[in-house]
């Protein structure tokens, strides 16, 4: 058991440097994809933007007054709702900084 | 590749609007939280301490065999 554990940490060891350039070599090109997106999709709103995001609370409160929101097809709905949840997960992420530890309150 | 989406400025907004409300929500709670459970830690160390007296003194008297 312990002349196993040994000899498997010797492999692991003679090869860690080939194991860490393949790690690298597999997650640059698709870190670079991730970049490409996220400086896009995953920015904050620049200060232009905001009043536009206003515009939009608005559209979304008038579309509820005026009853259009009843008329969305399921798909839309399940859309929204999707898109509602991702926010909500935003609330999350910002509550583990928050209280600075990923697993409840550490108090 | 796929030219990236043009998110809504409304969702931009409102995610991060969501995790700044996150944050001091978190750290409100965090805040809290703290100093009760420090209370409740400290006399949970006191009535141990009063628990392993009283058993010290019975241990004692069995002892003594009054």
């Amino acid at each position: 058991m312990a002349q196993a554990a040994r000899r498997m940490l010797q492999r692991v060891g003679s090869r860690g440097p080939q194991l860490l350039s393949a790690a690298v070599a597999y997650s640059r090109p698709r870190l670079a994809t991730f970049w490409y997106y996220a400086k896009v999709e995953l920015a904050p709103p620049t200060p232009g933007e905001i009043p536009k995001a206003i515009d939009g609370m608005k559209a979304v409160v008038r579309s509820f007054q005026s009853g259009r929101l009843a008329q969305l097809t399921v798909k839309e709905a399940l859309r929204n709702g999707l898109v509602a949840t991702e926010v909500l997960m935003w609330f999350y992420i910002g509550e583990i900084i928050g209280k600075r530890g990923l697993i409840g309150y550490n108090v | 590749m796929v030219p990236p989406v043009q998110v809504s400025p409304l969702i931009k907004f409102t995610r991060y609007s969501a995790l700044l409300v996150g944050m001091i929500y978190g750290k409100k709670r965090y805040d809290y939280l703290k100093p009760i459970a420090e209370e409740e830690r400290r006399i949970e160390a006191e009535e141990k301490k009063k628990r392993e007296e009283l058993e010290r003194i019975a241990k004692e008297l069995a002892e003594g065999g009054v």
